[in-house]
């Protein structure tokens, strides 16, 4: 017995060492004696490293080298498929973060949860290279806390080769004929909000409506597809479409294009693969860096969200996730076949841009749980 | 086993049991309250507060909303509803596979006995999601299945995602929480009383029935427990196997959770007490049986 | 209730031939099949040249390759096996000992112990889940309020959280090798001399081995895979496979995936063999 208890007394004089040297090492107290550098950055002032809590495959990794090589900082990478998994981890607090990804809503979500601190924007020079439309958006009025990372449009993506002429409307997977053709061969979106949303659009109406009858009439348009969907799939729909599993798909613009290139080292492209926002209207959403209240690397995370921002690393970036980027002054720097999608229908242009919503959350839309519940349950 | 009368013993002996009662009780005691009992005291207040506006965290007033939302809205119920049907067919299926496994692995020679056990156990020591994984490729379209069917003239079917996909990932995953209870309890069994019954001049269907079966019911008992309980409140399985169309209990209670906007807590953590309620039930019950058989 | 020890109780050996025993032995084969089918599959389709691994398109050992190289993977899986098995180490030392005291005492609250006891069984991962990640913040922040040191998740949080749902598993299996226990063994003992700590180690230990043993590797079954507790309750920098996998699942299944459960299946046979050896030249 007296064995035992030795060794649980160990166990835990063991455990609680390597608990406390697990802590993160802090930011540097100016122990070495480089003034700024030309590029503004008081080299003195990083810490060793930085914790970047991000989306799956939503970073270049060579990036995070550069960014290394540049200024001594070790990027340590973590990610995650769903902001409120996020924010589940960040709020509860001691989460060793620096840096979350956050998308328009959960920015306004953690910004009243006091999760994220207030920017300072003088070390964010390289802002003024985003899309001016993009900034000031409803969810950070003046950018005090977050930095546009990688924007994105919901429409449909689809197989030219099977799919005949130019589709243009919502009714391509909506309307009963279209659905019976490619019974088990399509997909939407697993999102209370985008699916939803796309049946709202179809019936013309905003994807914010919170009417209990449209919503319902919303609501009946999905259960009636939901016998001919192959799934509600938000994960692999790049590969899907790329093997030919599915002939169409409810789909992110920027999963449209890894489809129609291919991700390296994963798997192959499919020329045949197109995408359009459909003349009802659709979603656009924007993720974007927010530096996290406890954290204790402010100054280096300033300095990691700058260097994103620079439009070189930002277009290499892009070229790597296939989602757009609301950096104008990279998009001349992406490769010529990148901007010839964007112009096939992969990114929107002016016209389309006109339909494109975003999705509003408060309590009022809260009812789309609600809904969604009872298309799953059908 | 008797357990010895306390005060049989003399007062010194007695306080030395006392002791080491405690000694024993107290390092497991202290886990469970602190990593487990307070976790699930916050769940059950979180029942009672209403979801806070901005997403994060409850209002701390008392309401008995979440509950009544849960009453009232048939969508709710029938996520109940459906997962019960689920668990219990996943349960049956289960049991009709896994009790044949355990007689026949308790009537093969002793040193094999072992090595059968563990070739039950050993594919549960993969990866779960890859082995599921798997099974979408062998249900898929241009799978095994689709395949041989095809070569034998059959039309190619839809097996997955489907329900039916859904099923088959629930049995495959819980198969060996089955198959071990009732092989303990075959192996306690006396076949001698077998023997008996067909001297009497009882068929093989009659003896089964009214001897093992009986006899072996703590051991059903128990693999129907550990079987329906967790396919009850599981949701990965029906997320990747039902292609997110499957919507069973624990999937609403992620959603709830982890994926609404915003997160509702209070009312996942209503759902949550209520299903733990019921699922205590079936362990009084299931108590009530067994206690009786404790030899 | 549950009697683990493989006792060898009287199996009459005639009738070995009868349909109904053959039927049986096909049956068994027939679900050995349906278990090992998936399994089969993902070995076979570690070595296949399709990216998607759907398809086998050549034999090739690239994503073996890929795999001792891709750091990430190797070092959730190390965490993994390291969890598990400080996990199944705690959890069957506190088993052990709480099925000790409900078997061998009679005492108040036994009742209410018992029932508690079988709640981990019971309640919905997920719950559990939030619960914990819901506590340990509560709990740390608590501890800066009182010390001023700033605790945050690391991979104790996770050992601790399977602790806490394994020890359940633990007690249950142990429980029942107990029931069948002949507790004259330890008053010969007793009657001997010996104090109760060598008759814990010599006599009682040894002769619930079977059921310690069992309820250890059902921890350890567990918290291999175990998913969604971890994912809560894990700290940055920490990554554990099941996670790992969970992420790429859903969006690239490559066949490296494939590969790390065809290793982890090899590593856990041959501790099943290790195990079987040790206990053959110990016997």
């Amino acid at each position: 017995m007296k064995h035992v208890w030795r060794l649980m007394l160990l166990a835990t004089v063991i455990g609680m060492l390597v608990a406390c040297t697990a802590a993160p090492a802090p930011e540097a107290t100016g122990n070495v004696d480089t003034a700024p550098a030309a590029d503004g950055v008081d080299r003195s002032k990083l810490s060793k490293e930085l914790y970047f809590y991000n989306w799956t495959d939503y970073v270049d990794p060579q990036i995070l080298a550069d960014f290394e090589a540049e200024y001594g900082v070790k990027v340590i990478l973590d990610t995650y498929d769903a902001n409120e998994d996020m924010i589940a981890k960040v709020a509860a607090g001691g989460s060793g973060y620096d840096i979350a990804v956050p998308s328009d809503y959960a920015v306004q979500t953690m910004v009243s949860a006091g999760l994220v601190q207030e920017l300072d924007l003088s070390l964010l020079p390289n802002l003024v290279h985003i899309e001016p439309t993009l900034l000031n958006k409803y969810f950070d009025e003046g950018n005090k806390y977050s930095v546009p990372y990688m924007y994105g449009i919901s429409g449909i993506a689809y197989n030219k080769s099977v799919i005949e002429g130019t589709p243009d409307s919502w009714a391509l997977i909506f309307e009963p004929t279209a659905m019976e053709k490619y019974a088990g061969k399509f997909s939407m979106l697993d999102d209370e909000r985008e699916s939803p949303g796309a049946a709202l659009r179809y019936l013309g109406k905003s994807l914010n409506e919170t009417d209990p009858e449209v919503l319902k009439q919303a609501q009946d348009i999905l259960t009636t597809q939901k016998q001919y969907l192959a799934a509600y799939n938000s994960s692999d729909v790049n590969r899907k479409m790329s093997s030919g599993e599915y002939v169409m798909a409810h789909a992110w613009s920027g999963a449209a294009m890894q489809a129609r290139n291919g991700l390296e080292g994963e798997f192959e492209g499919n020329p045949d693969i197109g995408f359009f926002i459909p003349k009802e209207g659709g979603m656009i959403w924007m993720d974007n860096m927010v530096i996290l209240k406890d954290s204790p690397n402010a100054y280096t995370a300033h300095v990691f969200m700058n260097f994103v921002t620079r439009p070189a690393v930002s277009a290499q970036n892009t070229s790597y996730i296939g989602y757009l980027t609301p950096n104008k002054d990279a998009v001349p720097l992406l490769d010529q076949t990148v901007r010839d999608l964007y112009a096939e229908g992969f990114a929107p242009d002016a016209e389309v841009s006109k339909r494109l919503e975003w999705a509003v959350r408060n309590e009022k839309t809260a009812i789309f749980s609600d809904v969604w519940t009872a298309v799953k349950g059908e | 086993m008797t357990m010895r009368s306390e005060l049989e013993l003399p007062p010194a002996q007695q306080q030395l049991r006392r002791r080491q009662l405690r000694l024993l009780l107290a390092p497991g005691l202290f886990w469970l309250v602190f990593f487990f009992v307070i976790p699930l005291v916050i769940v059950l207040l979180y029942s009672f507060a209403s979801p806070a506006p901005a997403g994060r965290g409850v209002i701390w007033d008392f309401s008995l909303e979440s509950y009544s939302t849960l009453f009232s809205k048939e969508l709710y119920v029938n996520a109940y509803w459906r997962s019960l049907v689920v668990g219990i067919q996943t349960t049956v299926v289960c049991l009709l596979l896994g009790y044949p496994l355990a007689l026949a692995m308790v009537l093969a020679p002793p040193e094999r006995r072992i090595v059968l056990l563990f070739l039950v156990l050993i594919p549960f020591w993969t990866n779960f999601l890859v082995r599921t994984y798997a099974w979408m490729l062998i249900l898929s379209n241009n799978g095994i299945i689709n395949a041989v069917l095809e070569m034998i003239g059959f039309a190619k079917q839809i097996l997955y995602p489907s329900e039916f996909a859904v099923l088959i990932g629930l049995i495959y995953g819980n198969l060996p929480f089955m198959v071990l209870p009732l092989y303990a309890s075959l192996a306690r069994f006396d076949f001698t009383l077998m023997e008996a019954g067909s001297d009497l001049g009882a068929n093989g269907w009659w003896r089964f029935w009214r001897i093992m079966f009986p006899l072996t019911l703590p051991g059903v008992v128990a693999g129907a427990v550990l079987v329906f309980i967790p396919t009850v409140g599981q949701f990965v399985v029906s997320d990747l196997l039902g292609g997110a169309k499957v919507d069973l209990l624990g999937n609403l209670l992620q959603r709830l959770f982890t994926r609404s906007n915003p997160p509702n807590w209070p009312l996942g953590s209503a759902m949550a007490v209520v299903f733990m309620a019921l699922v205590t039930l079936v362990v009084i019950i299931y108590f009530r049986a067994t206690t009786e058989d404790d030899r | 209730m549950i009697d683990f020890s493989t006792s060898t109780k009287v199996v009459p050996d005639s009738g070995r031939h009868t349909l109904g025993r053959r039927l049986l032995d096909v049956h068994a084969w027939l679900v050995y099949v349906f278990l090992y089918a998936p399994i089969i599959i993902l070995v076979i389709f570690s070595f296949t040249q399709d990216g998607f691994g759907v398809r086998w398109t050549g034999f090739t050992l690239k994503w073996y390759q890929r795999l001792f190289d891709d750091d990430r993977m190797m070092a959730a899986a190390l965490n993994t096996l390291w969890v598990a098995l400080l996990a199944t180490i705690i959890s069957t030392i506190l088993g052990t000992l709480l099925a000790l005291a409900m078997e061998r005492y009679r005492f108040r609250g036994r009742a209410g112990l018992d029932a508690l006891l079988y709640l981990p069984i019971v309640i919905p991962e997920i719950v559990m889940a939030l619960a914990l990640l819901a506590f340990f913040s509560f709990s740390f922040g608590i501890v800066e309020s009182l010390v001023g040191v700033k605790l945050r998740m690391n991979i104790w949080t996770v050992i601790f959280s399977h602790v806490a749902f394994c020890v359940s598993f633990v007690v249950v299996v142990v429980r029942a090798s107990l029931k069948g226990f002949d507790s004259r063994l330890e008053e010969a003992a007793a009657d001997l001399g010996a104090d109760p700590t060598t008759t814990f180690w010599r006599v009682t230990l040894p002769l619930i081995m079977p059921g310690v043993i069992g309820g250890a590797l059902l921890a350890f079954t567990l918290s291999l895979d175990d998913f969604i507790i971890s994912f809560f309750t894990i700290g940055p920098g920490t990554n554990l496979l099941p996670i790992e996998v969970y992420g790429r699942v859903k969006r690239a299944i490559t066949p490296q995936i494939n590969a790390i459960s065809t290793l982890m299946l090899l590593l856990s046979m041959l501790l099943v063999f290790l195990s079987q050896f040790v206990q053959r030249r110990s016997a």
